[in-house]
């Protein structure tokens, strides 16, 4: 029973893999990079297996879009990274027409104010957080001096803090 | 001259009371009547956050408006009218009838294709069912 129990739970899983392997040939292809790292321990899974991909389809498309609207700043930022660079087609699997109005809608509304050209909205925000923050005298005195040599992320800072010693 | 359709999008200062915006309002009304022009929608989106700053305001009002119009003047016209107005900080007009066209198209084309194809859409596909079938099996002993 136990032997029986062993052998069928892997089998079940072996009925999932090849079936996948055979759909898509998104496997092969990657095998050299992470490949290795997942698969090694367990004996059942060999590899590919993980690199299943699944097939990525046109969003627009799938809802028979014939326009991207500006104006959907919600739908929009789907497709922008964080710091509101557009995505390219290979991560988002957006067919090449619509990716051609989406950057376009996508323009239009970084030119409203709608999406952000550089810069998310709450990445603007923190460093004016940190500034206002007390404490600006004390810290000023000791950075001031490294500023230069400073990376520019610390750099950035003291700057904020010189200037408010001197108004 | 064929008619063309604008859309023209403005944002006013956060705090600004509903007067002025009225004001703002009827100024644009009046520039469009004047060049026989028509206000096709107007939406007020209400205060939303700005994506960045725009003269040192992290919100704004939207206001949005469809603007039909024979003279390419008239969106001149909108556009120097509210550069002038001081609660304006920010507007933008898009020409949206070819972006119409292109979509009446499109979507004429795709009705078609529709039309055609409904004959292959009728086939079964029985294969995953007898793996479904023996997959809960061992699990459950």
């Amino acid at each position: 029973m136990a032997d029986e129990q062993r052998q069928s739970a892997p089998s079940g899983g072996g009925h999932g893999a090849p079936r996948r392997e055979g759909g898509g040939h998104g496997g092969p292809r990657r095998e050299g990079g992470p490949g290795g790292g997942p698969g090694g321990p367990g004996g059942p899974r060999r590899g590919k297996r993980q690199f299943f991909r699944k097939k990525k389809v046109c969003k627009f498309c799938v809802e028979k879009m014939d326009m991207v609207d500006y104006k959907r700043a919600d739908i929009l930022s789907q497709f922008v990274q964080e710091r509101g660079k557009i995505l390219p087609r290979r991560m988002t699997g957006v067919c090449s027409r619509h990716q051609r109005w989406l950057g376009v809608a996508i323009k239009r509304a970084r030119n409203i104010a709608l999406l952000p050209f550089a810069g998310s909205a709450s990445g603007t925000q923190q460093p004016r957080q940190v500034v206002p923050a007390g404490t600006a005298p004390a810290h000023a005195a000791p950075t001031a001096g490294i500023s230069h040599a400073a990376t520019p992320a610390a750099a950035a800072a003291p700057a904020a803090h010189e200037e408010t010693p001197n108004s | 001259m064929q008619e063309r359709l604008y859309d023209l999008i403005f944002i006013v200062r956060p705090a600004t009371p509903e007067e002025d915006i009225k004001k703002v309002l009827t100024t644009l009304e009046h520039t469009v009547a004047e060049k026989n022009g028509k206000i096709e929608k107007t939406e007020h989106w209400g205060t939303r956050k700005l994506a960045y700053r725009v003269a040192k305001h992290r919100e704004g009002i939207y206001v949005y408006q469809q603007i039909r119009t024979e003279h390419g003047e008239l969106i001149a016209e909108l556009e120097r009218r509210l550069r002038v107005q001081d609660v304006v900080i920010k507007y933008m007009t898009v020409r949206l009838d070819e972006d119409i066209k292109r979509q009446k198209k499109l979507g004429g084309k795709r009705e078609k294709r529709a039309a055609r194809r409904p004959k292959r859409t009728a086939t079964p596909a029985p294969v995953p069912a007898p793996v479904a079938a023996q997959e809960p099996a061992p699990a459950a002993s």
